[in-house]
Formats: structure tokens, sequence, C-alpha cells
């Protein structure tokens, strides 16, 4: 074609196109690209029904439901409480609101294997928390509820993150207009800003399940690691690799990545599907 | 065709495709040297695209670029000998006036008294002496377009090229800015290109007027020509206000063009007239209803109906008023025939000796 | 006005839940630590800090952490820029690709590096050739630590970059300036910013990696232990006291890097305006 021909080594004015994505893909290649064809390799190699076998067992399948409960409740709990915060620190003002916002961001920052001894020692029938709850006959750490609360640690700043700025966006004059209307607070909040917040709020609830479905840091710790009882899917897989099982390891791995792939792409659609709607309505 | 010949910057048989997107459609024109030409357009037109391929900034599918006789297809954008002044002019925003009037020269290796001569010497031409320690935010926007200028310019390029100039500025310093840049351009005597999608631009900057529509190039000329002359149906609207008239065959003392019914009108194409005014021409095409009257500050808008045709007419301050309803004559000097996309220009024929100067 | 004071409690109601969650889920913990290590004294606490596997480790941790913040910063700058500043096919998947590490589970992310340098793993002959080891050694470590804070450069100077346009580069490079001149001059001071910015998180990320470090560490002592593991070893061992003690000085390094981060995100608003 004609059109080929014009097309030579000025196509693109700004320079280094040829070097920066030569290098971009290199890297990317060697850090995602291979170890991922490995992988698609090695599954290609195994047999379907032993994969369907492997992940069908008792045992795994409780640890499939250990992780998937225990990362849902903890998510709704940030999602309740994310809104909450954002809106502390968006709306209101008093002392030390810059330290909070900035304490949001320590799970990020703190190792996952500290936050995990230290909420266990917190929690533990001995510990400052445990023991209260111990006077009741309540365990918390080498419980559900203690990995709970080690995903709700690792959770805070999905939702948190995500509401923030929706909230800082929203034009007061929303509510303002409500409020002339003789709309009371409570009404205000359900009808004009829960509908612009939620979108973001069911985003971060959404990374925050991926993160808590995958963590293992924090929870192998406070978890106790009881197999149909407190052993987590990521644990499976660890202990099946320290077994050299990797069939095993790789079948409930993809497992659980099939999971994540698909609340990413339902958190996206969700994106996708609000912002069309978001534009349609100008 | 001798026009050809002494192009500076000539475009042949130019098109561009973004995806399925025809963005140049067959483009070609020749630009005279130190000629200072529009590229007038509405928004989508590819004007801009046209203007970016003539930099380098981006390239044809198809067709020449010709820049002092030489094709420049295959010839990086910096080694065009242009100057491009961007439509928010991208200065570059961490560096003072002085170093984004010099990064070019910089870039090119000047050695540093000449760059610092040549800066100076610019930064005063645009009037913005002791402003060169300055950052881009802190300048107003016509200062900024100022910088852009001096920027483009300082290397001495043979041919400036400008995309929407004025569309960051002010209503108010625009038509301050339009005269000096203007002036600027005619004392340096730089072949320059901008493109607008404003007419009232184009028409008091530009020497020449290129009109794009949909890719296409609809017609070239001075801003007289176009106006007085316009080829197409479209450059005959784009320009001043316009209406339409059917039946234009009702019109006394006007030929007809085979084949076509409907004529674009301008309001100075008309002369009102009451009954008992004294008037130039005996003839009239017409007599109408007068419709409404509304005051536009410097004269009066009179709508008149005549049959279906609704005309659209001044009057001055000055001549005696008319009210609605009242019946008056319509003089028609010229029309502007549609025939599908082209243009015909019909004169009244009660004006066959005179030449008219509107 | 009665609004005004229905709207008073709410404000007070709701500041008072924050509070106490945060106290419970943040600052508690923080305490804990801080308590821990210091049970048995200042002196203990200093023996532990200094045992000579703990300053290994934080060798180790270090090196990681510079590598994984050199490699993801020349990748996220060159990612950046030409996803940003050109057009070409294949965008979409290149920064879903991108992205992809930080939606993998760390421990599979560990899995994936087993299986691709393992013992079953068809590289492994030509590694075992030039006598490299991955898996249960440094590079292992460091490759995970690259995996898991992959995309942390890149995503923080993207959005800068998309935002800012192509236009002064696009002026540059008319002008005839070349590539180094054009990132240098034009582009490096507009995500200066967004630059440390991701290069603090990616340095925050790294030091504090568990679950892949772990799968492909080995956990040997005074080898292939980075800090993290070396406060599980002394934590199964049921050696606390140690433990919380270690875990102070990664408290420690999280919250200057904190505040560095916060510093940094100020200063980037502040030249903003």
């Amino acid at each position: 074609m004609k059109t080929k021909k014009r097309k030579t080594k000025n196509d693109r004015v700004i320079p280094g196109f040829g070097l920066s994505l030569g290098i971009t893909l290199t890297i990317l290649s060697f850090v995602v690209l291979i170890p991922l064809a490995t992988l698609v390799i090695f599954t290609a190699g195994m047999s379907f029904p032993e994969v369907i076998k492997t992940i069908t067992k008792p045992r795994v399948l409780a640890s499939f439901e250990v992780s998937f409960l225990t990362a849902f409740i903890a998510s709704v709990i940030n999602t309740v409480m994310g809104i909450i915060l954002a809106w502390v620190l968006v709306r209101y003002d008093f002392p030390f609101k810059r330290l909070m916002d900035g304490m949001i961001e320590l799970p990020f920052a703190l190792p996952t294997a500290v936050a995990g001894i230290s909420l266990t020692a917190l929690t533990s029938n001995n510990g400052l928390v445990g023991s209260f709850f111990a006077k009741f006959g309540i365990k918390l750490a080498y419980t559900r509820v203690g990995i709970t609360i080690a995903l709700v640690f690792i959770g805070i700043p999905f939702v948190v993150r995500t509401v923030q700025p929706v909230l800082e966006k929203l034009d007061p004059s929303y509510e303002e207009a409500a409020g002339v209307m003789g709309a009371d607070r409570f009404t205000i909040f359900c009808r004009v800003i829960f509908p612009e917040i939620w979108p973001a709020a069911i985003t971060g609830f959404g990374l925050a399940v991926g993160r808590c479905i995958g963590e293992y840091g924090s929870v192998v710790f406070i978890a106790g690691n009881q197999p149909f009882e407190t052993e987590i899917a990521p644990l499976i897989i660890m202990s099946k690799l320290q077994e050299y099982d990797y069939a095993s390891a790789t079948a409930i791995a993809l497992a659980m990545l099939i999971f994540s792939f698909l609340i990413l792409f339902l958190v996206s659609f969700f994106q996708a599907r609000n912002s069309a709607m978001i534009q349609g309505r100008r | 065709m001798s026009e050809e010949v002494k192009s500076y910057v000539e475009l042949k048989n130019i098109n561009k495709y973004y995806g399925d997107y025809h963005a140049s459609r067959n483009v070609s024109f020749g630009i005279e040297k130190g000629k200072l030409v529009a590229l007038l357009g509405p928004s989508g037109s590819g004007k801009t695209t046209i203007l970016r391929m003539i930099a380098g900034l981006e390239n044809p599918d198809d067709g020449e670029i010709i820049i002092d006789g030489q094709v420049v297809n295959d010839i990086h954008a910096s080694k065009r000998g242009i100057g491009f002044v961007f439509q928010n002019y991208a200065l570059f925003r961490y560096m003072t006036v002085y170093e984004n009037i010099a990064f070019g020269l910089r870039v090119q290796k000047w050695d540093n008294a000449k760059i610092d001569a040549r800066v100076k010497e610019l930064v005063s031409l645009i009037g913005l002496d002791g402003l060169d320690k300055r950052y881009p935010s802190q300048l107003s926007g016509g200062q900024r377009q100022r910088v852009a200028f001096a920027r483009a310019l300082a290397p001495n390029p043979h041919l400036l090229l400008l995309d929407e100039p004025f569309a960051a500025i002010d209503a108010k310093v625009r038509q301050e800015l339009r005269s000096w840049l203007k002036s600027m351009i005619e004392k340096l005597g730089i072949t320059s290109i901008f493109v607008t999608h404003d007419q009232d631009e184009a028409v008091e900057v530009a020497d020449e007027i290129i009109i794009t529509n949909q890719g296409r190039v609809e017609q070239k000329g001075t801003p007289v020509e176009i106006y007085r002359d316009p080829q197409t149906s479209f450059t005959a609207q784009f320009f001043g206000q316009t209406f339409f008239v059917e039946n234009y065959h009702d019109f006394k003392s006007f030929d007809t063009v085979e084949g076509t019914t409907n004529a674009i009108l301008r309001p100075e194409f008309l002369k009102l007239t009451k009954k008992n005014e004294e008037k130039k021409y005996t003839v009239t095409i017409a007599e109408g209803i007068v419709q409404s009257v509304d005051f536009r500050g410097s004269n009066f808008e009179i709508t008149v109906k005549y049959k279906d045709n609704i005309f659209i007419a001044k009057r001055t301050l000055d001549e005696p008023p008319v009210e609605v309803g009242e019946e008056v004559d319509i003089f028609v000097y010229r029309l502007l025939v549609l025939d599908g996309d082209k243009v015909h220009l019909l004169k009244n024929r009660a004006l066959n000796e005179e030449s008219v100067v509107i | 006005m009665t609004e005004k004071n229905e709207s008073k409690y709410v404000k007070y109601l709701l500041i008072t839940i924050s509070v106490i969650f945060l106290f419970f889920f943040l600052v508690l913990p923080l305490f804990v630590v801080v308590t821990e290590a210091f049970k048995k004294g200042v002196d203990q606490y200093l023996q532990a800090v200094t045992d000579e596997y703990t300053v290994k480790a934080a060798l180790l941790t270090i090196e990681a952490t510079f590598f994984a913040v050199f490699i993801n910063t020349i990748f996220g700058v060159f990612a950046a820029w030409s996803i940003t500043k050109f057009r070409f096919k294949g965008k979409k998947i290149l920064t879903t690709l991108i992205d992809l590490p930080v939606t993998v589970s760390p421990i599979i992310a560990g899995l994936i590096y087993v299986l691709t340098f393992g013992r079953q793993s068809i590289l492994y002959p030509l590694l075992e050739k030039y006598d490299i080891k991955v898996v249960f050694a440094v590079p292992g470590i460091v490759l995970a630590t690259i995996f898991v804070t992959f995309p942390f450069v890149s995503r923080e100077l993207i959005p800068v970059l998309e935002s800012q346009g192509t236009d002064e580069e696009e002026a540059a490079a008319l002008m005839g300036a070349n590539g180094r001149t054009i990132f240098w001059k034009v582009t490096f001071p507009h995500i200066k910013w967004a630059f440390l910015y991701g290069v603090v998180l990616c340095a925050t990320r790294a030091m504090g990696e568990f679950g892949a470090v772990s799968v492909l560490s080995g956990h040997l002592r005074g080898k292939t232990n980075t800090l993290p593991l070396h406060v599980e070893i002394l934590f199964n061992e049921f050696q606390y006291m140690p433990a919380f003690a270690v875990s102070s000085v990664l408290v420690v390094m999280a919250i200057i890097l904190l505040i560095i981060r916060s510093v940094i995100e100020y200063k980037g608003k502040k030249e903003e305006e």
C-alpha cells in the first residue's frame, strides 16, 4: 500500500519511542511475561481432572471458604468504616486531622509480618485486647475472627482512598439544593450523597476483597492454621510448595487467580458502566 | 498557474487518516513567500491536522509537502526551518521566559553571548523587558502568547506556524493582540500560516484565507475574494451573516441559472426603501411587509416578508425609521445562487453599468 | 438552629467512631510492638537489634529494596514515557500487564517464580549450566521484590504525564532537542514529585514484602533472610522479644518513609498551585 511507504523513521516527532518501548518490553518480559508464560506452560501440562480433584479436596475447599468468607466480612466492615472515615476526613475539621489522614496509609507501609505478629500479640488470650474478651470466653487469635481482624487492618486504606476524592469533588450545591427543598440531613445523605459515593465505595470494596483473599503475611500468625477451621488458601499453596508438590500448588493458585481476575473484571466493568452513566448524565 | 511556481509552501494531494477517520481529503494548495495565511474552518474540519503536517508533527499518509522547493515529507520537524506556536503555547512551565526563548538556540549550540543578544532582542521586540526572569505561570495570557511567539522566532525560522493563536486569550486582549501579531509579522516579513475557527480573526489578520471543511479545502483567496465570490455553499455561509431564499426566479431583474431555485443572501446585499423615500434604482425586485425591527447597536436589523421568504436587511440610524407592518421596497444587489455544493454569483441587471463596491 | 445541633452531634459521633476504630486497629498494634520490644529493657533490645543475623537480614532487605527501586524506577520512567507520549497499538494490554503483579497474591507471585526458575523449569538446565541459583537464593528474593512492587513508579508517573499532554515535548522536539534534553529539561520537572513519591512507595513496599519473598527464600538464616522473614523465624521460635525488637526497626523505617511520602505529597501539591 502506498500509505505504508510514507511511514518512515520520523513518524513520531518526539524522540525515544523505540528505546523506551524497547526497555519497557524487555523489563516487562523478564519480570512478568516469562514467568507468566511458564505458569501457562506448566498449567498446560497438567490434566484437567487432576486439577479439579486437587481443588475439590475437602481441606482445600474449606480453605477457600475461610479465605473468601473472612475477606468478605472484613471488606464489608472496611466499606462501612471507610465511608465514615472518608466523610470525617473530608467534611470535618478537628485537631490532628492530618495525622489521622496520614495514619490511614499505615497498613500499606507497615510490613505485613509486623502487623501479623503484633495483632496476634494483641488478641491472644493474654494480650491487651484478647485478655478482655477471654473473660467472656471469646477467643480472638487463632480463630476466624482473628483472621478477619488482620484483614480489616490490611484493608483499611482501600475504601477510604477511593471514596475520599469523590467526596472532595462533590459539589456542595447539591446538598444545599436538597437542603433548601427541605430535606433533612439523613435524607440528603441517602438520596444525594450516597448515590455519588457508592460506586467508589464498591470499587474500594472490590480492591479490598482482592487484596484480602491473597493476603498471607498478616494472617499467617494470627490464623493458627488449623485445617478446616483457620487455614487460608495461600497457606495451603505455601505448604504444597514446601512439599515440592508444584502441581497441587499451581492448581489451587489458578483457582484463586481466576477468582481475583473475576473480581478485578467486575470492578472495572462497574467503573466503566458508572463513568459512562455520569458522562451520559451531562 | 504561475502562482503555483512561486509557492513557498506547497501541499500536493495530501491525505491523512486517523484509523477510519479521513482527516485530510486530497488537500492541495500553495502559499507565496511572505504571505500571512489563515486556515479557517469549523472545529473538526482538519485545519489543525494540515498545520501539524506542515510542521512535521504528523505525517501525511499520502501526498507531498514542499517547503522552499524541497519535499519535506521525510525531513524531521526540527530540520524544516519552521517556528511553531502551539494553541495553549506549550511554554516550558519550569523555565523562565528567558530560558524558554533561549531553548531552541541552546539546542542548536549557539554560543552564550549570541544567545543572550538574541533573547534580549526578542524580549524587547515583544515588549516584555524586565520580565525575562519570570515563569510562564506568572504571566498573563497575552504575555504568554508573546513569549511563545518569541520562542518560535528565536532560531530565525523561514516559516511560522500558529495553531489557534488567540483561542486561549480573553476577548478584551484578543483584539489588541491580533493587530500586534499582524504588524509584527509584517515587520519581520516571515511567511506565516495560522489556524483559526473565527472568521473575523481570519478576515482581520490574514492576507489570504484557506477555508477547510470536512478535511477538504473549500476555497483559497484573499478575504475580499472569498467574501465577494464564494465558490461553494459552505464558503458562502461561513462568512458573515447569511440567510436563504427560495424561488429567486420571482425576483425581478435577475437572470436565472438552469435547475436552481434557492439562493443565499447577506443583509448587505439588500437595500430597503420606504415607499416615499428617494431611491437610487427605480426597479425593485419585490415589495415586502416588515416583520420586525431590532436595534443592533450601530444599526437596525429588519426582517421583511415577501411571499414565503424572509429577508434580513440593515438600515442606519440616520435613515427614516420603518415600522412593523409597513410595506417597503426590496432591492437586491446580488444573489449567491445555490447549485448543489457550488455557488454562482448573480448581479442585479439594473447594476449593469456600475461597479458595486460593498 | 436544630439542624446545626443535630449535625454537630453527628459530627462528634462519627469522629469518635473513627478515632476508636483507628485506635484499636492502627495505634494499639504499634503500641504493642514498642512495649513488647522493650519488655526486657533497653540493653536486651539493643542486643536483639544488633544481633548478627538481624544485621545480615537488614542488609539483605536493603539490597532487595535497592534493586527493586532501581529496576522499577527505570522501568517506570520508560514505560510512562512510551505510554503517555506516543500512540501505538496494544497500549491497553501493556498497561494491564504492568498492573498485573499487584493484583496477584504474593504467594502466587512466589509460586510463579518457583515454577520459572525452580528445578522443574525448562529454564533450569540453562541456569544450572551457568551456575545461577534463583530459587532459595538472593536473586529469587530480589526478583520477587521487584515483582510485587513492579508498577509502583509507573503508576504514579502515568497520570501526571497524561494530564501534562505532549505539547511541551513536541515544542522542544520541533526546535531540535534530543530525547535526553527533552526528558531532563522539559518533562522531568513536571514529574519530579510524582517520581519521588513513586520511589518512596516502591521502597516502602519492597522493604516489607513477606509472602513472595517467603516462598523464594528457603529461610536460610544469615543468607536468604530478610528482616520480615527474620521476624517470622524469631516469632515461630517463641523469641517474642527479639521478634518485636526487629519489628520495631521496620516500624520506624515504615513511619519515616510515610513521613517522607507526606512531605513529598505536600510539596508536590504546593508546587501545583
